[in-house]
């Protein structure tokens, strides 16, 4: 089951900063919604876990990512890969960094995939969908009230 | 209870089902049932992919949890059993299947790793804590992608291909020269589904270091099937393995494919020193991981029609999708060739008909197996070309009937249809349904913008089948034939005591056994004690024992039959001898001690407890010549069939024809998109009824699995292979609620084929499936719609109706007139 999501988003902060913020772990990943713990493995891997419950079901996903690619101050790719619920899920996210000539802020345009599988998308793949375009515009609001 | 309208015969008698008594208080036993001491409890770890690569299992973790006392890998399994049997010869013979995956998952809920602890909850907890790692790889969910062969499930196949055969028979190239009509139909779709027995699988397996034997207690439907595999893929030797089945919860043929879980279970059990352990299967493991039934694809078929409407010739390109391992497959590939031209009299056909693995679980014999979606196909074909070509559905059918007068009706393959009657059958259910009144209301409530059709469904329930079909899909399998065995004793006191090797699953075998013995005795059914329940130790059993494939009234009940006459004869015999008369002149009757043995000359008599006493426990007695007498007699029915053809596929591939009729009526609501059946009826023929309403309640227990089919229940994935319908909220089974009320009745055309005419019965055909498609085709064809798939709820039909290029009819069918 493939949950696509997509949209963008406007800071005052430099794409630079932007950047930094987006590429570093330790200060993005507290606004995951539902965040649990990090671990950091070298400066491209990490691992996150959140809570993750869909009625019954209910249970902590463990995540571990990889930057897959980083461009300075343009670009950012992750890819990720985890458990949860006896199900698994895979995801990317991309941020795309552009500078708003008006106020010297940043144009962040962010797309994304998570594909489930198993039994959370068994059971619940309908409450899926919008269960997750809840939770990824939690963590764009968090995004843009830390970037503000 | 007495015998009815004078009768002479408890065959044919309305008996109440000597199970009830049990059954209906709660006093069944069933595997669950069963508690053993130091018993330990198995859970599966199963994969939450369908298609990926294991990148590693760590069980450390799990086997560190108190109370856990074994784990079994997939690697374990490999490394002391062998693959089980595949009954396909190359490219599907080289697919290994183990019960736990090993290198590769291949379906959503594939089983992983196997945990055995002390409590069905620790059991749960250690599984959460087993680590593996997938590596993702494409899925394959459709058996038409899966033949392009891009991602491959079975490497050492090479193919997605299990199995590809052309059943060609007549001339069909003349019949499409000299056609009237030719009507190509592009693609229909036949759906997956399941059947939702009220007790899932269940083992119970002990690998006993004590005698080194393994004995199962379980649901298996088809022991002696189960544990040829067993036995093979664990290197056991067969008399090694005791298998005992008790009531069981509803199989619908499902539960023959459980023997993986059987063999893990029994692996498990050796790991943990020989103790006991016990799998009950969840309601969503059933549904995601157990078996469906087939899904097939109708691709290019093409109808010749002569002028009047009379189908000359069909061919057609039939994709099967038996999910990721065959196991019971590709029998399907030659099963639905029982039925090759249905209940019509076509005799130029050819069917191209390939089987594919795909990413989705492993199908199983599902009530109807192979043979419905085959004359779901057929009657979808009648119904396009009678719509098309303006001939009314019920005059179509009557056009191209075979006609009562053809039986014995040998078909182009070579089956021999026993008996029918099916013009009589479509007059009487038009009758009960009151088809002239329905089709003034259809008229009046199509002027009102309502949307009303009316369909037929005709239908086979092709029954004891000859296992040689096995030899066409693949010429060096060991199988032809079939048989049953049974007992009949009179026991130490003079109990009749009869056991028959099947494992009845509500189809009351212990009645009907009664009845049959009864009557051969002339004696009442309740002084008969039917012992049901397989037992590889205790029981008689052959080969093909088991209860599946509509049979029993045929097989199981000729053994049954075949013992009681030996058991006769041995009585008349020794009554002979103790009364000192002629055998001729002995009557079976009862009297004031119960049943017995009397002279009519003489009027001495010897009751059952005598007769026994002296076989038993008097036997000095006996003089020598009658030393042989056991008043123990075992007997084996063989059906009297041959090897089919393998090269032509010809051949006759079952013994018995029930058939069925069925007629409703359906409105679509224009605001909903339900379909909402008004009127229903159901006309059976399973030649001599032997006992009414065991047959009855079958044919609504098939007619409530066919409805839940066509409207309600349907196995969705999802494009990476998720199970979108893993709980009864999602796949929604039919129950009393959604049923409606059925119109039931019977006509008898007693088969030559059967010592009793019976034929055997219970699957039903799936004719609601076919008959709700084509009610919905009758009330949707001025729209322009087609209906090319068995499954429409209001969803389906909500696309169909606002989209026509979903079924759009004059995308799917085409029409060339040549008159």
């Amino acid at each position: 089951m493939a949950i696509k999501f997509a949209g963008d988003f406007a800071v005052k902060r430099t794409p630079e900063e932007v950047h930094d913020f987006l590429i570093d772990p330790s200060r993005f990943a507290a606004l995951l919604p539902d965040f649990q713990g990090l671990s950091v493995q070298d400066s491209t891997h990490f691992t996150v876990k959140v809570k993750v419950g869909i009625s019954h079901i209910k249970g902590t996903a463990e995540v571990k990512m990889e930057l897959e690619h980083a461009e300075r101050p343009t670009r950012a790719h992750y890819k990720g890969q985890g458990s949860v619920a006896g199900g698994n899920v895979a995801l990317t996210a991309t941020f795309d960094l552009s500078p708003l000539e008006l106020d010297g802020g940043t144009k962040v345009a962010w797309q994304g995939e998570a594909q489930v599988f198993g039994r959370l998308a068994s059971v619940a793949g309908g409450l899926l969908e919008p269960l997750g375009k809840k939770q990824i515009q939690k963590l764009i609001d968090g995004l843009q009230g830390a970037l503000r | 209870m007495s015998k009815k309208d004078g009768s002479k015969n408890w065959v044919g008698q309305p008996l109440p089902r000597k199970e009830e008594n049990r059954l209906l208080r709660g006093r069944g036993k069933f595997a669950d049932d069963i508690k053993l001491r130091e018993m330990l409890y198995l859970r599966f770890v199963r994969s939450p992919y369908a298609h990926a690569k294991i990148v590693s299992v760590d069980v450390s973790t799990a086997e560190a949890l108190a109370g856990v006392a074994a784990t079994l890998t997939g690697a374990e399994i490999a490394a002391q059993t062998q693959p089980f049997i595949e009954i396909a010869p190359d490219p599907g013979g080289k697919i290994k299947d183990y019960p736990l995956a090993i290198s590769k998952v291949r379906y959503q809920g594939e089983p992983v790793v196997a945990l055995v602890a002390e409590s069905p909850s620790l059991a749960d907890d250690a599984a959460e804590l087993v680590q593996i790692e997938y590596d993702a790889l494409d899925p394959v969910v459709d058996a038409e992608s899966a033949l392009t062969d891009k991602s491959i499930l079975h490497d050492e196949a090479g193919t997605n291909r299990v199995w590809n055969g052309v059943f060609e028979y007549g001339d069909v190239d003349k019949a499409f020269r000299e056609a009237a009509y030719v009507v190509d139909i592009d693609r229909m779709h036949f759906h997956r589904f399941s059947s939702t027995p009220l007790e899932n699988n269940v083992v119970i397996a002990q690998w006993n270091p004590k005698d080194d034997r393994i004995y199962f207690e379980c649901n298996n439907s088809f022991p002696s099937f189960a544990i040829q595999f067993l036995s093979a893929h664990l290197g056991v030797h067969i008399d090694r393995i005791r298998v005992e089945t008790f009531d069981i919860g509803g199989s619908f043929g499902i539960k023959i494919t459980n023997y993986p879980q059987m063999a893990v279970c029994a692996l498990a059990s050796k790991k943990a020193g020989g103790r006991p352990v016990k799998w009950v299967e969840t309601r969503s493991e059933h549904i995601t991981s157990s078996a469906h039934g087939n899904e097939r694809t109708f691709r290019d078929t093409r109808v010749a029609l002569d002028k009047n409407g009379v189908i000359t010739g069909l061919v057609s390109r039939h994709i099967d999708d038996c999910g990721a391992y065959p196991r019971y497959e590709p029998l399907g590939c030659v099963i639905w060739s029982q039925v090759f031209p249905g209940v019509y009299r076509f005799k130029n056909a050819r069917i191209d008909f390939t089987q594919a693995v795909t990413n989705k679980c492993p199908v199983g014999p599902n009530r109807g197996y192979s043979r419905m979606q085959h004359l779901w196909f057929l009657e979808r074909v009648i119904d396009i070309c009678g719509h098309e070509l303006g001939i009314p559905t019920d005059e179509i059918r009557l056009r191209n009937y075979i006609r009562p007068e053809e039986f014995p009706y040998t078909t182009p393959n070579g089956c021999v249809y026993d008996s029918g009657n099916y013009p009589q059958m479509l007059q009487l259910a038009k009758e009960r349904i009151g088809w002239d009144e329905w089709k003034k209301k259809q008229i009046a409530a199509c002027s009102e913008g309502r949307l009303i059709g009316i369909g037929i469904g005709t239908t086979l329930d092709s029954g004891t089948n000859n296992f040689g079909q096995a030899q066409i899909v693949n010429p060096g399998a060991p199988f032809s034939g079939n048989s049953q065995g049974a007992n009949c004793k009179l026991d130490i006191y003079g109990e009749v005591v009869v056991s028959v090797g099947s494992c009845p699953q509500g189809q009351g075998h212990e009645t009907t056994a009664a009845q049959v013995v009864a009557d051969v005795l002339n004696i009442h059914p309740d002084r008969i004690t039917v012992r049901t329940g397989f037992d590889t130790e205790r029981n008689v059993h052959t080969g093909f024992s088991g209860t599946y494939a509509s049979q029993f009234a045929v097989s199981g009940l000729s053994a049954v039959h075949g013992a009681a006459q030996k058991l006769k004869t041995e009585m008349s015999r020794l009554a002979a001898f103790l009364l000192e008369a002629k055998e001729d002149d002995l009557e079976f009757s009862t009297g004031e001690q119960g049943p017995e043995i009397r002279a009519a000359s003489t009027g001495k008599a010897v009751n059952y407890w005598g007769l026994a006493n002296i076989v038993n426990v008097n036997s000095a007695v006996l003089p020598p010549e009658l030393y042989e007498l056991t008043l123990n007699c075992r007997y084996i029915w063989r059906a009297p069939f041959k090897v089919p053809d393998k090269q032509k596929k010809y051949g006759s591939l079952t013994l018995t024809y029930a058939s069925q009729l069925h007629i409703a009526v359906i409105e679509i609501e224009r605001d909903t998109f339900i379909p909402r059946i008004l009127d229903y009826v159901a006309i059976d023929d399973c030649g001599t009824v032997i006992n009414p309403p065991i047959v009855e309640g079958q044919v609504y227990g098939a007619t409530a699995h066919g409805i839940g089919a066509a409207l309600m229940e349907n196995c969705v994935y999802d494009a990476v292979g998720n199970m979108l319908t893993s709980t009864f909220s999602d796949y929604t089974p039919i129950t009393a609620m959604n049923m409606p009320k059925v119109k039931y009745d019977h006509i008898e055309t007693p088969s030559p084929h059967s010592y009793s005419g019976a034929k055997g019965m219970g699957e039903g055909g799936a004719a609601p499936i076919h008959t709700i498609s084509a009610a919905l085709q009758d009330a949707l064809f001025a729209s322009g719609i087609i209906i090319d798939d068995s499954f429409n709820n209001a969803d389906s039909l909500f696309r169909a109706m606002t989209a026509k290029e979903i079924s759009q009819a004059d995308n799917l069918v085409k029409v060339e007139r040549r008159v």
